[in-house]
């Protein structure tokens, strides 16, 4: 495929105006629904349905002219670029999560059983309380829901964790299989990756279940409880994002998308999978093992 | 052993940061950052099977509630 020596400059497009209008009408309904409004929720479910309709639109349309070859290196650079700066936004995103665990479990809590200069703190304030993590038993739990016990690592986690890391394997399988020119393999890879990943997201929804009918264990859990959803529920959000645009890049190699030299939108999604696994591989070591 | 397991996401991070570098810089014309992300997994499928026979052998015991 030839493509342009000159940097691809688009036309007037609608579709920034219509993101615009599309966030606004779905954070200020979300503003509304919280207090009971119905045009706010209805603002929500238009504004949502906007920015769904934008982003296909938008990336659709990018995808039509990447194929009709009107991007040279330039572009493909400032690609790479705004997904270089898409990475660093998550990686600080998870970062401050993971940081709120930590300050929580390893600061917070053993300051309020009284350890290192505190001792005070503990004597006025609950003398009883210990710190003990996983924190079931909280200092003062009336307004908290209280947990009958927590998530075993043994049980859907480790499963959990065995189907995402298959999933890396048979993503790289995929990316291998582009890299050989093997169409085949690759189509293959990818659709057993988006199989494993909702796969993951069944699991994931079942674990909840769980922990809010037999355990107790809820968001209102105090701590432990804002910390494990928080966490594993962004998380859950960041692999139904990856499934999606998994399933975009499923369909454009069905339809003959990519070469082994021009494949940014397979690189980025696939990269994405792996950050989103190995974020996963780190709760499922900090949050259930140690 | 806590220790044991930060070493290999050392590793882990450092391969995926790594194919992050060649996916920024080789343009997809070379096979650096697939390469890079076949290390990623490997490692990470290697920790998976190292936790799984720790606690095999007693060496850590999953988060309980004491």
């Amino acid at each position: 495929m030839q493509s342009r020596p000159d940097y691809y400059i688009p036309s007037g497009s609608y579709w920034p105006i219509l993101g615009s209008v599309g966030l606004f009408a779905m954070l200020g309904g979300f503003a509304g629904s919280l207090h009971g409004s119905i045009v706010g929720t209805i603002g929500l479910v238009l504004g949502l349905g906007m920015i769904i309709f934008m982003v296909f639109g938008w990336i659709g349309q990018v995808v039509h002219e990447s194929e009709n070859g009107y991007y040279n290196k330039e572009v493909d650079m400032s690609f790479r670029m705004g997904m270089g700066w898409f990475i660093f936004s998550e990686v600080m995103f998870f970062a401050a999560f993971f940081g709120a665990l930590f300050y929580a479990r390893q600061l917070s809590v053993p300051w309020l059983a009284g350890e290192g200069n505190n001792f005070w703190t503990g004597e006025l304030l609950w003398p009883e309380f210990k710190s003990i993590w996983p924190l079931v038993a909280m200092p003062d739990p009336t307004n908290f829901s209280i947990p009958k016990g927590i998530i075993g690592a043994w049980e859907l986690p480790a499963i959990n964790t065995l189907l995402l890391l298959t999933s890396g394997a048979t993503l790289t399988w995929a990316h291998w299989a582009l890299m050989n020119k093997n169409r085949n393999q690759l189509i293959a890879g990818l659709m057993i990756t988006i199989v494993l990943g909702i796969t993951f997201l069944g699991l994931q929804i079942e674990e909840y279940y769980l922990a809010y009918t037999t355990l107790d264990l809820k968001l209102s859990s105090g701590i432990y409880g804002s910390t494990f959803f928080m966490l594993t529920g962004f998380h859950g959000f960041h692999v139904t994002l990856g499934v999606i645009m998994l399933i975009v890049i499923l369909m454009r190699c069905i339809r003959g998308h990519f070469n082994m030299d021009r494949h940014f939108g397979f690189e980025a999604v696939a990269w994405y999978w792996h950050f989103v696994d190995v974020v996963w591989l780190g709760l499922f070591v900090v949050v259930y093992w140690l | 052993m806590k220790y044991l397991i930060l070493l290999f996401f050392i590793f882990i991070v450092y391969s995926l940061g790594s194919a992050l570098y060649y996916m920024m810089k080789d343009n997809g014309g070379s096979k650096r950052m697939v390469k890079a992300l076949t290390m990623r997994i490997s490692i990470s499928i290697l920790l998976f099977v190292f936790i799984i026979f720790s606690f095999w052998m007693g060496w850590i015991k999953p988060t309980g509630v004491a």
